[in-house]
């Protein structure tokens, strides 16, 4: 086991690298819109940065070029829909470069993470664009219009899975009646999870937070499920559907803003997994990823202060 | 509207009350007020705030006959450290008072010495040691660079001197690690 | 069998790999500078002057500080100059030395003057003072005096002989236990006679077999084992090995004698045996010579006080501006040049050569906690490394500051390149400043103070002075009083009989 030095920048990017396999079954399903999401993203939050580094007075070239504006830009570009007009991207990424990161010192002074602080911002503020998601394969033409505005084309859109058996819960739709099966959102967290596995290996991330992160979201739903198997929908649908493993293995060890302690991450990660369930199944809103990060992102510095670890001799 | 006035209201009120008794039940028994900025002040006893002595000005602070920027052995940072603690905003130093220096010591010329005593008594912690007509040295260890010795000398054989830096006392330079 | 991992630390590669070991015997250098600043203790005074001619071994400077060890001279001839010369310190400062120009003879001191008692006939205090006037510091880099540390051993249970070599890259240990073998395991004996230990074991990584055959081949005693521990960095540090040899963990702020240990470096423990079996004092040390710019890496056995310029004159070395970086790549200190002498302390030399680069700056710390997970003592190197930059130093104590080792690993892992190691520095060097301003503070305080009280007492004492002296006065003119009106009496008395008897013999 030989140490193997790693750059930020080199980081930044693996992560980058280790999204494609997810982002490729999202484009198999849903159509390559997202790739145009992504690249309006990337080049909002260059510019937003480079912007925000003169008015700081801090020098651009290295904060520029270590690839964490851009992190943050694809993870916010790939969690909307990619059906989006082109300006809630826009607004999506500035208010998260701006306000998640940029005026609190810029890389590695944030308490909260950038892309999920944008996600929410969004999802509050123009709910209905944000909850308009492909239903199917939408061709790269029919995205340029939906995006850009020309023309758009409503037979496109539906619901996620996740919200999709919300409301048929709250019409009081037994579970066993409603249909589960998502092939897409299926393959889009098994891609993701390959991705992630593939980060654990080279050492880039830790186990603490993607292990617990999901051991909390599966038993919270297994106590749930049950409880009332009629009413809550399994662990397996917790851990299929929805954004879990983008949360697991790309949001939620978001360095920067999470714990920092190894003790502390395993906590982080297991009530981030809890906040998810609890959010989506009693919350108001279908997913609830954003959300329980920026939860557990105000408790850092409370689970830090309390899981030091023991230093030697002490 | 009316539950909605009524109710916070009422909030307020417990809330309130719990925090005037939390205020007297965990009361904390700390240091006075004196003894507090006294810590702080460098104990030089040069008198350069107008002050016999830094306990007598830490008093005066305490009062709030004086203000806080009048020390200049303390520097900007003995300011910046009495705001703090008495969560008043900073102020510069006030040069009209002296500016600081770095730390030195007093060194007796030997062979000027008239063994006048005048400095002995003149020196605010007894870092001096001599006697009448016999030659007097200063105890380094114990010297505050308060400079109160200078001026009472009649053949002026004491002189300022500055601290060496060693490789033992040595503090490095972190503004140039600073990073992009 | 103890467990000889240790959580943290790096597993680092050789970077300048020997394929001999050897140690080599040079020939006297011309000159040594030898320093009166240790690199612990107070500084030490000369006892010889300029134009003096000294002998090998004689003493030329010492100041009465249990945590001083006396310099002795390492070659005999003449003192030529005693000034301020560069020390190899970070801070470039300069500090006394002595420099004595050799006469080529290498006379010694008499070695038969002084203790010569065979070890085993005496006692530990005459043991300890032969340790002590043989100016023996720990020669695994720490210098802390030999003598103290082996006092306050007395009693202990175990010695560990620490050969695992500082940093990878070194290889002095090794060679001196290929070149002296006897020597360490009768200089072992010494400390069983002195320390009442019951047994010893030798720590030697795992990547020198043969100084572990040959070490096995020479012990016939079996009160000494002879340990292999996994090569991995910082295995060196003594807490480090005290808990991977037996388990123990040294409580912070206490020594390895605290817990009945005694951990010396293998270079001190010979040096014990040419003290106290040969009367030598310390006069000279193995030192390994690497870097870039050697093309061959190599371990002398060299006079203290030699130039750098003199050892890498025996090695195929690279003509150009060099750099050289002492006491190895993660803990050494980086200078320019090669004007510096061999001290006590030196254990190696990397140089190469100083090639204009751009600094490499640092970026900003993205939390991401690798340092943590390398750091052998278990910190929170990132909570250090802010309070450090803030100058908050309560709050990096709070966190344990005192505890870091300087070991270099978390500056070694960090993706952002942040030299943290030297921000601890820093944050310990204020630290100290911080704990003696205090320190005098408190005791200018109380002399103001006690003056205060003094002058008080002084005038309260003329104040009550004077009031008795008025009071005795004025019963003394009482008294005074009293005595007159009775002579006036007295005198009203006599002199109204007299009146009266005249006036009877008128009649």
């Amino acid at each position: 086991m030989e140490t193997n030095r790693l750059d930020t920048n080199q980081i930044m990017r693996q992560v980058i690298y280790a999204l494609v396999l997810g982002v490729a079954a999202q484009i198999y399903f849903f159509g390559p819109s997202v790739i145009v999401q992504i690249l309006l993203a990337s080049v909002t939050a260059i510019i937003a940065e480079a912007v925000f580094l003169q008015i700081r007075g801090a020098k651009i070239k290295p904060a520029i070029t270590d690839g964490s504006a851009i992190l943050t830009a694809i993870l916010l570009a790939i969690s909307i829909p990619s059906i989006a007009p082109w300006w809630i991207i826009v607004l999506g990424v500035l208010f998260a470069i701006i306000f998640g990161k940029q005026i609190f010192g810029g890389l590695g002074n944030n308490p909260f993470n950038p892309a999920m602080l944008g996600y929410a911002f969004l999802l509050i503020s123009y709910p209905v664009q944000m909850t308009q998601w492909p239903g199917e394969f939408v061709s790269f033409s029919q995205g340029i219009d939906a995006i850009f505005g020309l023309n758009y084309v409503d037979s496109l859109t539906g619901a996620t899975r996740l919200d999709d058996v919300k409301t048929q819960l709250m019409l009081g739709t037994q579970i066993s009646d409603i249909n589960l099966e998502s092939v897409s959102q299926l393959w889009i967290n098994v891609g993701f999870l390959l991705g992630g596995i593939y980060l654990l290996l080279r050492r880039i991330i830790f186990w603490q937070i993607p292990l617990s992160l999901l051991l909390g979201l599966a038993l919270m739903s297994a106590i749930l499920f049950f409880i009332d198997p009629s009413q809550f929908t399994s662990p397996y649908f917790h851990l299929a559907n929805g954004a879990t493993m983008l949360a697991a293995f790309f949001i939620a060890t978001d360095p920067v803003s999470a714990s920092t302690t190894p003790k502390g991450r395993v906590i982080y990660g297991f009530f981030i997994g809890i906040l998810i369930v609890v959010i989506r199944v009693f919350g108001g809103y279908p997913d609830a990823v954003a959300f329980a990060v920026l939860l557990m992102n105000i408790t850092v510095p409370l689970i830090d202060f309390y899981t030091q670890p023991k230093a030697f001799g002490k | 509207m009316f539950e909605a006035t009524s109710i916070l209201s009422l909030l307020a009120l417990l809330l309130g009350l719990g925090l005037g008794y939390a205020a007297i039940r965990y009361r904390v028994e700390g240091n006075p007020l004196v003894d507090q900025i006294d810590a702080i002040l460098p104990q030089t006893q040069c008198g350069q705030c107008d002050f016999p002595g830094c306990r007598p000005y830490a008093e005066a602070i305490a009062k709030g006959e004086a203000e806080i920027n009048q020390c200049p052995p303390g520097g900007q940072e003995g300011v910046d450290a009495l705001a703090e603690l008495l969560n008043v905003e900073t102020m510069p130093l006030n040069e009209e008072h002296g500016e600081p220096e770095p730390k030195r010591v007093a060194v007796v010329d030997e062979d000027v010495c008239i063994g006048c005593t005048l400095c002995i008594q003149a020196c605010p912690v007894d870092a001096f040691v001599g006697s009448s007509k016999v030659m007097t040295t200063v105890i380094a260890q114990e010297c505050t660079g308060c400079d109160l010795c200078i001026p009472v000398c009649p053949v002026d054989c004491i002189e300022m001197v500055e601290i060496k830096t060693t490789v033992r006392n040595y503090i490095p330079d972190i503004a140039e690690l600073a990073h992009a | 069998m103890p467990n000889s991992a240790f959580k943290g630390g790096l597993k680092l590669e050789n970077p300048f790999p020997a394929e001999e070991i050897d140690l080599i015997r040079i020939p006297l250098p011309d000159k040594v500078i030898l320093p009166m600043q240790q690199r612990i203790g107070e500084q030490a005074k000369p006892i010889v002057g300029v134009g003096d001619h000294v002998l090998t071994g004689q003493v030329i400077a010492t100041i009465d500080d249990e945590l001083c060890a006396p310099v002795h001279a390492s070659i005999s001839g003449k003192v030529v100059a005693i000034d301020e010369q560069v020390m190899a310190h970070q801070s470039g400062l300069k500090a006394q030395c002595i420099t004595i120009e050799s006469d080529g003879q290498d006379d010694w001191v008499d070695t038969s003057i002084g203790c010569t008692e065979h070890y085993e006939l005496c006692t530990p205090e005459t043991i300890y003072n032969k340790i002590r006037v043989s100016g023996i510091v720990g020669m695994g880099g720490a210098g802390f005096p030999t003598h103290t540390k082996v006092q306050l051993a007395e009693g202990c249970h175990t010695l560990i002989v620490n050969a695992t070599e500082c940093e990878p890259g070194i290889t002095c240990d090794a060679s001196l236990m290929l070149a002296y073998p006897t020597k360490i395991i009768r200089g072992i004996e010494v400390l069983f006679h002195v320390s009442r230990a019951e047994r010893a074991i030798i720590a030697i990584e795992d990547d020198k077999p043969e100084a572990i055959a040959l070490l096995k081949k020479y012990c016939k005693n079996d009160r000494i084992s002879i340990e292999e521990i996994p090569t991995k960095y910082t295995s060196g540090a003594e807490k480090i090995l005290v808990k991977s040899l037996l388990g123990i963990e040294i409580p912070s702020g206490k020594f390895a004698s605290d817990v009945g240990v005694l951990s010396l470096n293998v270079g001190t423990v010979v040096a014990i045996f040419d003290a106290v079996v040969e009367n030598r004092p310390l006069i000279s040390r193995a030192v390994t010579v690497a870097g870039g710019a050697v093309k061959v890496p190599k371990n002398f056995q060299v006079r203290l006080g030699a130039s750098y310029d003199y050892l890498l004159s025996f090695t195929d070395f690279e003509e150009g501006k060099h750099k050289v970086s002492v006491a190895g790549m993660m803990m050494g200190i980086e200078l320019k040049g090669t004007n510096y002498s061999i001290t006590k302390n030196t254990n190696c030399i990397f140089v190469g050569i100083d090639e204009k680069s751009t600094p490499v700056k640092a970026k900003e710390c993205i939390r991401c906690g690798l340092c943590n997970t390398v750091c052998p003592v278990d910190l929170l190197p990132q909570q250090l490394y802010w309070y450090s930059k803030g100058e908050n130093i309560d709050k990096a104590v709070e966190y344990n500051l005192l505890d870091c080792i300087e070991c270099g690993c978390c500056s070694y892992v960090c993706p952002s390149q942040i030299p943290l190691v030297n921000y601890y520095q820093f944050s310990k060097a204020l630290y100290r400043q911080q704990v003696n301003e205090k320190e005098q503070n408190d005791k200018a305080r109380d002399r103001f103070e006690f003056r205060e009280l003094r002058l008080e007492r002084n005038k309260r004492e003329r104040a009550e002075m004077m009031e008795a002296k008025k009071k005795a006065l004025k019963e003394k003119m009482a008294s005074d009083k009293a005595q007159k009106n009775i002579i006036e009496a007295a005198v009203e008395r006599v002199s109204s009989s007299k009146s009266d008897t005249k006036e009877q013999d008128g009649n």
